[in-house]
């Protein structure tokens, strides 16, 4: 494509020469100085993909260090084996991970032992997807206590890749292979079915906008094994979450809800079948079996607890956010009642 | 070429040229509005395909811009056309936005899902060269559904300016008035369809809306610049 690009920069730089030449008068000036702006259009841009950037070495012993990178403005703090990653967003810096890099099956922040909660869905995934990197948190436990299987995970910012690689102690495998690209374009390309597909794409403290759309959840749902569960990271406290309910309503024929205490966070599950029922606790499977790769780190019984009732009559009032409609980032400044009442 | 006839009601008998400014400046906020609005709908048709990467905000920028410039470059040359011609190309560049707009309002989505898997096909083609595939799918998309209707839009900016310079305004001042409430327009037009228009209605709504916004606004200042050049700047 590239040399497309360059045929039509090499059409209109000759003309571009003749138009300075011309004496044919203002008329024939005119119409190529039109015609001169177009190489613009032909110059190189920065590309759509790129590998991960090469970082100069941690320093040694505890530190912080802070990274403006392409999409995120990121702080990365670590104290002794713990190493977390944060990004500067509105109202100050938000955990994007948080891991002790001395044992990888260690889950520090709240919602990233929800998020094993789909195992109480799907026991024993061969394949998942994790759109957005963070600090890696969620993938060294998974690809400890699943290690046959295949964790693909897209990220936007090839930066994210580097911090992990030189400061977060993650690395890549053929089993846990990174795609730096848009979370959507991925989806929409990738023919795998997945048995989870975790979206947690934040940027800060928000999710951009085209991944919160009914569309892009049902691509999502479509790369979805028969089996498979869709976990939805969501944050509560503003209208974009009843908006985001409702959305995975529309398209998931079940939804269970998880809140993690403490972590303002609220982990969203839908699956694609209607049967077996997954939104009545007591049906679900024994969390000493569907848990037991997961070593100590999980404790599912525990988790089964932060199930949470959906708001019923708020998500009623909420619209669905499709790619024709579309305010999420109004929507996500809007607190709800009760967040503005704590304040 | 025969000139156009003027419309009675904008004779200078039945307009004064206090009037006229009162129809003139509104319509060039307008215009202002539509065309920096548009920047932000046309950020809501992209996303869908491409993502909210930095290189969609690259080309869609720079369609914009170069758009601005094109249409400033093409508005000048028509402003110095004799009278009867600049009347007929003020028609064909209005009917030119118009019918773009309408196929953008029309038929983006159909024209975007082809232009980017026709570039863009798999996720194998993103990773090994996808740069310049991204870039092109990116451009086209630009250029296809954005640069038409804005570069003309943007022409109308000199016809203003030469429309005031005629009626006594000194051209300076002129441009710079013109382009001074034309800016005011581009902020209303991004501040409206942020933060009120979008919120509240689909973008496809929207998009007929810009549609007949532009039809009403450039047929309304296309009557306005047919005005004789006989009244002097108060």
């Amino acid at each position: 494509m590239k040399s497309r690009l360059a045929q039509f920069s090499a059409l209109l730089a000759p003309c571009h020469a003749i138009a300075l030449q011309a004496k044919a008068g203002r008329r024939l000036s005119s119409l190529f100085a039109l015609l001169a702006v177009a190489p613009l259009f032909a110059a190189p841009a920065a590309p759509a993909t790129a590998p991960a950037p090469a970082l100069p070495p941690a320093p040694k012993g505890d530190y912080v260090e802070s990274f403006d990178t392409q999409y995120n403005n990121i702080t990365v703090q670590r104290e002794g084996t713990r190493v977390e990653l944060r990004a500067r967003s509105r109202r100050g810096e938000f955990y994007e991970s948080v891991v002790d890099v001395a044992d990888p099956t260690k889950l520090i922040l709240e919602y990233s032992r929800t998020v094993y909660a789909a195992a109480y869905f799907q026991p024993e995934p061969k394949r998942a997807l994790i759109i957005g990197l963070g600090g890696a948190g969620v993938h060294r436990l998974f690809a400890t206590a699943y290690p046959d299987a295949l964790l693909q995970t897209v990220e936007l910012d090839p930066m994210i890749l580097a911090l992990c690689q030189s400061r977060l102690e993650f690395k890549p495998t053929a089993k846990t292979p990174v795609t730096i690209m848009d979370g959507r374009m991925f989806v929409k390309r990738d023919t795998t079915k997945y048995d989870w597909i975790l979206l947690d794409a934040f940027r800060g403290s928000y999710v951009p906008a085209h991944l919160k759309t009914e569309e892009f959840l049902r691509e999502c749902a479509a790369r979805l094994g028969d089996q498979g569960v869709f976990i939805n990271n969501l944050h509560e406290g503003t209208e974009l979450f009843y908006a985001d309910i409702k959305t995975m309503q529309k398209v998931f024929p079940q939804v269970v809800l998880l809140n993690p205490p403490g972590s303002g966070n609220v982990m969203a599950f839908g699956v694609n079948y209607k049967t077996p029922v997954i939104t009545d606790p007591a049906k679900w499977p024994d969390p000493a079996v569907v848990g037991k790769r997961l070593f100590a780190s999980v404790d599912l019984a525990e988790v089964k607890k932060e199930l949470m009732p959906i708001p019923t009559k708020e998500v009623a009032a909420a619209e669905v956010i499709t790619d024709d409609f579309n305010p999420a980032e109004l929507l996500n400044v809007i607190k709800t009642n009760n967040e503005a009442k704590g304040r | 070429m025969k000139p156009l006839p003027l419309l009675p009601v904008f004779s200078n008998a039945s307009l004064p040229f206090p009037v006229a400014l009162l129809l003139f400046y509104p319509l060039v906020v307008v215009l202002g509005m539509l065309s920096m609005g548009f920047q932000m709908l046309a950020s809501r048709l992209l996303s869908p395909h491409y993502g909210s990467t930095i290189v969609e905000w690259v080309w869609l920028i720079s369609t914009f811009l170069a758009a601005f410039s094109v249409g400033s470059v093409l508005g000048g040359w028509i402003s110095s056309l004799p009278t009867a011609r600049r009347g007929w190309s003020q028609i064909a560049i209005a009917a030119v936005g118009i019918a773009s707009l309408a196929v953008t309002a029309c038929y983006s989505k159909g024209m975007l899902d082809w232009i980017e898997l026709r570039f863009i096909p798999d996720v194998a083609q993103m990773n090994d060269q996808g740069s310049a595939d991204m870039n092109t799918a990116v451009f086209l998309s630009c250029m296809a559904l954005f640069f038409v209707p804005v570069t003309a839009l943007s022409s109308f900016g000199p016809q203003c300016v030469g429309w005031l310079a005629a009626r006594g305004t000194p051209p300076g001042k002129a441009s710079g008035v013109v382009y001074g409430v034309s800016t005011v327009g581009n902020i209303a037009g991004v501040m409206l369809t942020v933060f009120k228009l979008i919120p509240n209605f689909r973008v496809s709504h929207l998009l007929y809306g810009w549609l007949g916004v532009a039809a009403v606004s450039l047929t309304a200042l296309i009557c306005l610049m047919r005005c004789p050049a006989k009244t002097k700047m108060l």
